[in-house]
């Protein structure tokens, strides 16, 4: 099996540029109107009964963002 | 600059003591709702006369801002900053990517408090106003976060 190798940083400011572009109104109300899969859809609210039924109150939801965010950082090449 | 000692806790409890009209959006506010997404900042959409109100509750913990209030109310957005960062949206309404206008005093009307801490709540838009604002942006991020709150909405009815 093949090692995992993380992404270069130019990878990752690609992959960003590509997420923080400011699509047109057009290209946004066009993505907007195609409704999401079933299966995708009851994936995405799964995970959200999983998130909310592991932590239970608003802070616990918010000290798990400030903990995954720093793991994240932590991992980031 | 020092950096800051950061009590998240502290830093809405002093926002909410403060009285100013500040509204928790972006995607901390998708965590506080129930959904896991991961982010670096804050998001607040404040009422555009209460900057300075805003700016003084969080000073305590460090966080310093960009512009004068004045300089702020005329670009519609400041950010406060030191170890961590909170960009903060100051204008009376804002179009959404669609030509919506979406006027801070009508999602202040309909705000939910959620308790972040133990006797601490913070406001947060209602659902359908959270997602509006996620149209303002018009960004690829912007329009996933739109599907998981419109999943979140199924989950609460």
């Amino acid at each position: 099996m093949k090692a995992f190798a993380p992404p270069s940083p130019e990878a990752i400011a690609r992959i960003q540029a590509i997420a923080e572009r400011v699509l047109s109104a057009e290209e946004f109300c066009a993505a907007l109107a195609v409704p999401l899969g079933e299966a995708e859809e009851e994936e995405t609210r799964s995970l959200i009964r999983w998130f909310r039924r592991r932590y239970p109150t608003p802070a616990d939801r918010l000290a798990y963002a400030r903990r995954a965010y720093r793991r994240w950082t932590t991992a980031r090449p | 600059m020092q950096g800051s000692e950061f009590d998240e806790a502290e830093f809405f409890r002093a926002i909410t003591a403060s009285g100013a009209r500040a509204l928790l959006i972006g995607r901390r506010a998708l965590v506080a709702l129930g959904i896991p997404v991961l982010t670096a900042d804050y998001d607040f959409w404040i009422h555009i006369d209460d900057i300075a109100v805003f700016n003084a509750a969080v000073e305590p913990q460090g966080l310093f801002p960009t512009r004068t209030p004045d300089e702020a109310r005329g670009r519609g957005r400041y950010v406060l900053e030191n170890d961590e960062r909170v960009d903060v949206l100051v204008a009376r309404a804002v179009p959404t990517v669609d030509g919506l206008r979406v006027a801070f005093d009508d999602v202040w009307l309909r705000r939910r408090a959620l308790e972040v801490a133990a006797g601490v709540t913070i406001a947060v838009p209602a659902l359908d106003d959270l997602i509006l604002t996620k149209r303002f942006g018009g960004r690829p991020k912007d329009l996933e976060d739109i599907r998981l709150l419109e999943a979140l909405r199924k989950e609460e009815r």
